[in-house]
């Protein structure tokens, strides 16, 4: 009698909730093959085609529609997003590694790590904005932005880290150590390739949530745009549909991470499960 | 100096002021098997972690083979130890497992193969040794566990309750082959259990612990009979307690006046006239008489006084075992077992009067201030 009525309300609700999730990017999917040069940014798709994507790669002749200004944005991104992964993955485990006894002062310590990931980034953008000024520093996304993206995704690392390690078992770390294998060897050869799918957790966190950020950025990288910036900027002036084209492409390359994030993650079980079927069999 | 390990006033105080182990003393020879036994948090596993170098030493000293070893780091003591939950390495195969101890001192490899190829066999565990080890049996596990503790030669192989995870047959089982794996190898053994059963059949010599305290040290047939404590009476085997004050001593007896009447036993550590005691009698030394068949009087007089009227409130054949159940005067009751042949009979079934005896020579006399 319940499921006859909660099903269905579920069922509209789950539908409802794609719908708003991938909706957006439907939309601009559709939109991204429409005619081109002279089709815009709206329905009715006028024609089929793929002028927008060879219009991002560079391959159709000169129009009045200038190349999208990001691939410098892009490379930046990239970059930053690569660097921030790194710091943030690094300080997350050692920090969570630190917080696994407790020590005078942790409390404290824990909600200020936490705290870089709960202030407006807008505000801490715009101060440190000012700070540098005062300072004397100049504004780069490799600098002072990189500092922002390392602050704000490093508590995320740390959380995802603290979490493993709560469920982790020291009496493997201690079983090592009895066997004359020294504390550094034992966290190398022991402990990180258990923890390892956290700090593959860890590491997308970082690397995605660095890619998109954008109010820390605006105030804080100065000259040089990074990807998101550049992409506002484009709005500024006039949209083509060679923008979604970009943002097709940018997506796909997400899950492309997210697959790669997957393979990583699975490999191990699958060749723990193989070896457990040669042993039954 | 033949001692492998030494305890010198072991003393471990938690952070939060807590204290942990006090006053530890024990010195241990070489190829000894030593259980230290007592209930959930009294300070055993502790220990046993303070000589792995797990945690730190408040006071006192730990020398192993002599040399002082407080503040060496738990890779550089000649100590390994076997945990209760196997702690083995998931992402390693069993051969890997068992060989690491070995990579990390950076043995040659064909030396290497050739001492885990010969521990792996001795434990029966050459078919599985290229398994991971998550899908293997608990027994299998334990079995790795302690490959790979004693492939690394350790002088002192410690043991936190490794038998507690598996089932009762295995444990049996396991316990025999530990037995005899240690009287093989001579390696001294460090066994952490809080059953009784497990410390009596495996272990040498057995440290009674409660509250942080050692209560007795004694080689298991000695712990059953002459219990040092009320603790250790109470913790170990089946005994029936008196309280009383001692009226008279010398060194082979010492008469102890009860509520129930004045009993003789044998002191343990000799108490003084008019200091109060405790008369400790194992259920195996009890005597059941039937009440019709003698008079008190004649029973007193074999047994030194030693006699107690009671009713058999249970009588349960247990194959040839008669388990009873008697209420002595006082409301107290005892519980013990005897053979069919000889306690089956009509005049000890349930509700009949009963006296109970035992030898003084069987009861243990202890200070009890």
């Amino acid at each position: 009698m319940q499921t006859t009525v909660i099903k269905p309300v579920l069922s509209v609700y789950t539908g409802l909730f794609l719908l708003f999730l991938y909706g957006p990017f439907v939309v601009l999917g559709i939109l991204s093959f429409q005619t081109g040069p002279n089709g815009g940014p709206q329905f009715p798709i006028i024609e089929w085609s793929t002028y927008w994507y060879q219009h991002v790669f560079g391959l159709t002749p000169p129009s009045r529609i200038a190349p999208l200004p990001i691939y410098e944005g892009l490379a930046r991104s990239l970059t930053l997003a690569f660097m921030t992964m790194i710091v943030s993955t690094v300080l997350g485990v050692m920090s969570a590694q630190a917080f696994r006894t407790k020590f005078k002062g942790s409390d404290a310590v824990f909600y200020l790590i936490v705290l870089g990931m709960m202030v407006p980034g807008v505000l801490v953008g715009l101060g440190l904005a000012l700070v540098a000024n005062i300072v004397g520093i100049d504004r780069t996304w490799w600098g002072t932005a990189f500092v922002l993206h390392v602050v704000y995704t490093f508590p995320f690392a740390f959380l995802v880290m603290l979490a493993i390690f709560n469920r982790f078992d020291s009496s493997v770390e201690e079983a090592a150590w009895s066997l004359g294998v020294s504390p550094i060897k034992t966290f190398r050869k022991v402990t990180f390739p258990l923890i390892f799918p956290g700090v593959l957790s860890a590491m997308l966190f970082a690397f995605t949530l660095s890619y998109d950020e954008f109010s820390r950025t605006l105030f804080a990288s100065g000259r040089d745009l990074t990807l998101p910036l550049a992409i506002y900027g484009t709005f500024s002036i006039e949209i083509h549909p060679n923008i979604f084209a970009f943002g097709v492409l940018t997506t796909l390359f997400s899950f492309s991470l997210l697959a790669v994030y997957a393979v990583l993650m699975t490999a191990s079980l699958r060749r723990a499960k193989r070896v457990a079927i040669q042993e039954d069999a | 100096m033949d001692h492998d390990l030494q305890l010198l006033n072991v003393g471990k105080v938690y952070d939060n002021g807590t204290p942990a182990v006090i006053d530890f003393n024990l010195d241990v020879k070489k190829g000894e098997f030593i259980a230290f036994l007592g209930p959930s948090g009294c300070g055993k596993t502790t220990t046993l972690r303070m000589i792995a170098g797990f945690e730190d030493i408040t006071s006192g000293d730990i020398l192993i083979r002599g040399r002082r070893i407080n503040d060496m780091p738990p890779e550089k003591r000649p100590t390994s130890m076997i945990f209760q939950n196997y702690a083995l390495f998931p992402h390693m195969s069993v051969r890997q497992n068992v060989g690491y101890g070995l990579d990390v001192k950076g043995m040659a490899k064909a030396e290497r193969d050739t001492k885990v190829d010969r521990i792996l066999d001795k434990l029966g565990l050459l078919d599985i040794a290229d398994a991971l080890t998550h899908k293997l049996s608990g027994g299998q596990r334990q079995r790795i566990a302690l490959a790979r503790g004693l492939v690394v030669e350790p002088d002192i192989l410690l043991l936190d309750e490794p038998l507690g995870a598996l089932d009762a047959n295995l444990r049996k089982a396991i316990q025999a082959e530990l037995k005899l794996l240690q009287r093989n190898l001579g390696i001294t053994f460090v066994f952490v259990t809080h059953a009784q059963s497990e410390a009596l059949t495996l272990s040498d010599r057995i440290v009674v612990m409660n509250q942080g305290r050692v209560e007795q040290i004694s080689a298991p047939a000695e712990l059953y009979t002459r219990p040092n404590t009320a603790f250790v009476a109470q913790f170990i085997g089946r005994n029936t307690i008196f309280d009383g004050t001692v009226l008279d001593e010398n060194s082979e007896q010492v008469k102890v006046e009860t509520p129930f009447g004045i009993f003789t036993g044998t002191p343990n550590k000799s108490p003084s006239a008019g200091r109060s005691a405790k008369i400790i009698i194992p259920s195996e030394s009890l005597e059941i008489h039937p009440a019709g068949s003698v008079t008190r009087d004649q029973i007193s007089a074999e047994y030194s006084g030693n006699v107690l009227p009671g009713v058999m409130e249970r009588a349960d054949v247990i194959g040839h075992l008669v388990q009873m159940s008697i209420t002595l005067v006082g409301g107290s009751s005892v519980l013990l077992e005897g053979h069919v042949e000889k306690y089956r009979r009509d005049d000890l079934k349930p509700l009949s009067d009963v006296l109970i005896s035992w030898k003084s020579k069987n009861a243990t006399v202890i200070s009890a201030g």
